[in-house]
């Protein structure tokens, strides 16, 4: 074993979370070490496997990113790893993410909607789930930053903006432009008293942004943006080496190692060729997001801590949370065109709040932007059509069907628990367990709300059919098994994200979050990390 | 990055492998280019109902007059323009799952040649069911599709060049590549009547 110490923060993971942690360090002086489980890979080679990858597998998310070996993420059927997660419970918590260096925002959509001041204090106002332990003027502040570092576009008009409150400052780039569908899409939903609002996305509109290019509308942002106009974090890398960090990529950490004082004094990562390595520092972060995070923190239990690392509150792994989703496919008798523009564009959003949270989740809803040859041509082929026929068969399936998307809120519940397997992966790791059931504040939600403004809308865009979902599917957004809360006996980190047995362990991102609310959360958790990052700085400058 | 993707894609990505080949085994020859486009010429702009190679030239190596006569069969069964290049990677993956292509080919072209077809729509009620009907539907459905099937294995000949994205050429990106420059899509919708020329 190798032991290795040349820097006085060591961070787990080059995910978002991580990234902007890493670079807020750096710029405060304080030298860095980036430990990544993957391999580093170029953006053009992924977007070849997206191009080479048979139509068949195109809405795949994984497939242009086959796992290395040592580092298995959640892949479809083919993909080498379709059982990386082992899953149970009424309802599948099966969730894709990424193994590279850059994380899984490589292939996120970009869309970055903030919480509510309501969405965080569940439990004061509705008498359910919890309350965050700070306000949204808290965070307020480190949403503006977070909004500025990765660059997200999104409209001026307050009527437009959400939410609906004062912003500290504008957004750094104005909304793009909506495709046909979008804007058939607001008209419609207008009349039925809802506002379909751009999105605040993590996409450079109109302009170049952080040396990278303006969207140009590839219509590509999931798997991968070609061009690098949309955020991810594999564009900061080369920024961070260059400011000082030491980025190794295809080490696995898969342990914590405590000292007699209970802090955190190494982590031991494995490489390709199985050999550990140890790695000390003065303060650590693990950044390997919601689900990889408190699977390192129970597979590194140890005497001092038998229930796993930063688990004294036995709440590690527990709580997991996503955004459960119903879709409708919609087919209408009037073409709405989709897949010009980014893959998702605007939402509805004011269906997330109300007085009904009582009694069940809000929702919100989104009409997908992308193209959608790929969703239609082998039904259109299917049918048998030739010549003329075909050619306005697939050009009528891709402009008259949509899909709308309701994405809701869950609550967090300790049974929602993520456990080691018995199961082990290619380094003899054990593979996360998850146990997964929406709740019936879910289920109700789909029944009595959900569904119904689903319907209501598809039949005022003329639908003439529409297929729901049979099963919730995951939103992909990983968040609660590592709760933040006042409490320590039951809350995983304090409100920076420091873990409430470690002072030097911070597990920072989606894992701190103690309710969802029904936007994609990673602006959140960008939020939290700068948070996180300005704690961490005035830590180690000896104030704490 | 690490040796260990290529290995990866090499080892397990058979798609990629087999694109790979036929791009190794495929270089376009001067003369595949001439016939590429008498094809090409042949089938879009008039059909023409004579054969299109009276004389394939006598020294041509088999896989050439395989692709010439799939173009040939190709530019019957679909109205549109297409590119030789596409076409012999199909012709390639064709070969290989129907042993008896040659003569299938030969029974739909009669066919078409019997009815003195333009298009597709003159001759393909014609062709009786059984393996040249599945054939000739197999056949459209890669130049529309860009693989061979609809399953994960399937063999990819095209994603770019696949006629569906020629149907909505005039509003649909196709994905990862860019339709305009910065902020410059914004479009009135466009009827279905308004089928693009491909
Ligand atoms: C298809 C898809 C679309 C999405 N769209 C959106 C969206 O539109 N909006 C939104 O808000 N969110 C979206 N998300 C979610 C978003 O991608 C995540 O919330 C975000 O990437 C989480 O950031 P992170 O830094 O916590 O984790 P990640 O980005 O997953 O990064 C974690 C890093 O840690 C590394 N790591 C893991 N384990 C170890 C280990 N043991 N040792 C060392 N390193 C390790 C990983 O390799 C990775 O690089 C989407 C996700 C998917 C899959
Ligand atoms: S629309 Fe295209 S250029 Fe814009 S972010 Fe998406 S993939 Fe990138």
């Amino acid at each position: 074993m190798v032991t290795k110490n040349n820097a006085e923060v060591v961070v787990i993971g080059t995910g978002v979370v991580g990234v902007l942690i890493a670079e807020q360090l750096l710029d405060a002086g304080i030298s860095v070490l980036m430990l990544e489980a993957g391999p580093r890979v170029s953006r053009a080679e992924i977007v070849e496997n997206f191009r080479n990858a048979p139509l068949g597998l195109k809405g795949d998310t994984s497939v242009s990113y086959p796992p290395a070996p040592w580092a298995p993420h959640p892949t479809g059927p083919t993909g080498g790893a379709h059982d990386y997660l082992q899953l149970s419970g009424p309802d599948s918590y099966a969730q894709t993410y990424i193994r590279y260096a850059g994380g899984s925002t490589w292939h996120w959509a970009g869309t970055s909607w903030r919480l509510t001041p309501e969405d965080m204090r569940l439990k004061s106002l509705y008498g359910v789930g919890r309350d965050w332990a700070f306000d949204y003027d808290t965070l307020d502040p480190f949403y503006t930053r977070a909004e500025y570092k990765l660059g997200i576009c999104g409209p001026s008009n307050p009527e437009q903006q959400w939410p609906r409150r004062a912003r500290l400052k504008p957004y750094p780039m104005p909304p793009l432009p909506f495709s046909p569908g979008e804007t058939r899409f607001t008209q419609i939903v207008k009349e039925l008293g809802y506002n379909n609002i751009p999105v605040s996305q993590a996409r450079n509109s109109g302009m170049p942004y952080d040396d990278r290019p303006a969207c140009c509308a590839n219509n590509n942002c999931v798997p991968v943006c070609p061009v690098g106009a949309k955020y991810d974090a594999a564009t900061a890398l080369g920024r961070l080496e260059a400011k000082g960090a030491k980025i190794l990529a295809d080490a696995v950490v898969y342990k914590v190692e405590t000292n007699g004082q209970n802090r955190i004094e190494a982590v031991h990562y494995l490489d390709p060729n199985k050999q550990s390595h140890r790695v000390a520092g003065k303060l650590f972060v693990i950044a390997a997001n919601g689900l990889e995070t408190p699977k390192l923190l129970l597979m590194s239990k140890d005497d001092r801590n038998p229930n796993g690392i930063a688990n004294r509150s036995d709440q590690v792994g527990r709580n997991m949370m996503d955004h459960p989703q119903l879709t409708l496919t919609v087919t209408t008798k009037e073409p709405f065109w989709s897949g010009v523009g980014p893959v998702v564009n605007s939402g509805i959003m004011e269906t997330s709040q109300g007085a009904f949270r009582s009694e069940h989740a809000g929702a919100y809803f989104r009409y997908n932007n992308f193209a959608r040859n790929r969703f239609v041509t082998f039904a259109a082929l299917k049918k048998g059509l030739v010549g003329k026929a075909l050619d306005e068969e697939i050009r009528r399936m891709t402009a008259c069907t949509a899909d709308i998307v309701a994405a809701h809120e869950i609550l967090p519940h300790p049974d929602n628990r993520l456990t080691l397997s018995d199961k082990t992966d290619w380094l003899g790791l054990p593979k996360p367990s998850i146990h997964y059931d929406v709740g019936d504040y879910v289920r109700r939600s789909a029944e009595v709300y959900s569904l119904p403004i689903g319907k209501k809308i598809a039949a005022a865009m003329g639908a003439t059919d529409v297929k729901i979902s049979p099963k919730f599917a995951q939103s992909k957004h990983i968040m609660g098994g590592t709760i933040m809360g006042a409490d320590a006996m039951n809350s995983v980190v304090d409100t920076d994200c420091r873990s409430h047995d470690h002072d030097n362990l911070f597990l920072p991102g989606g894992g701190a979050m103690a309710s969802t609310a029904c936007g994609n959360s990673t602006i959140t958790m960008a939020a939290l990390a700068l948070r996180s990052a300005d704690a961490i700085v005035s830590q180690m400058k000896g104030a704490h | 990055m690490g040796g260990f993707l290529q290995a990866h894609f090499d080892d397990e990505n058979a798609t990629r492998r087999q694109l790979s080949e036929a791009k190794m085994k495929l270089p376009v020859s001067r003369r595949r280019l001439l016939i590429g486009s008498a094809a090409m010429a042949v089938g879009y702009v008039a059909l023409s109902t004579s054969p299109a190679f009276p004389a394939a030239p006598a020294a041509a190596a088999s896989g050439e007059a395989l692709n010439a006569k799939f173009m040939r069969l190709s530019n019957l069964l679909i109205n549109h323009r297409l590119s030789p290049a596409v076409g012999a990677r199909i012709a390639e993956g064709a070969a290989a799952d129907h042993k008896d292509m040659a003569a299938m080919m030969d029974q739909i072209i009669a066919i078409a040649e019997q009815k003195q077809a333009r298009v597709v729509e003159d001759f393909f009620e014609d062709i009786p069911a059984g393996p040249a009907k599945e054939f000739a539907h197999w056949v459209i459905f890669a130049w529309y599709s860009g693989v061979s099937s609809p399953k994960p294995d399937a063999k990819v000949f095209t994603f770019e060049e696949a006629l569906t994205f020629q149907t909505t050429s005039d509003v649909v990106t196709i994905p990862s590549y860019g339709l305009s420059g910065p902020n410059l899509w914004s479009q009135a919708t466009v009827p279905l009547s308004q089928m693009p020329r491909f």
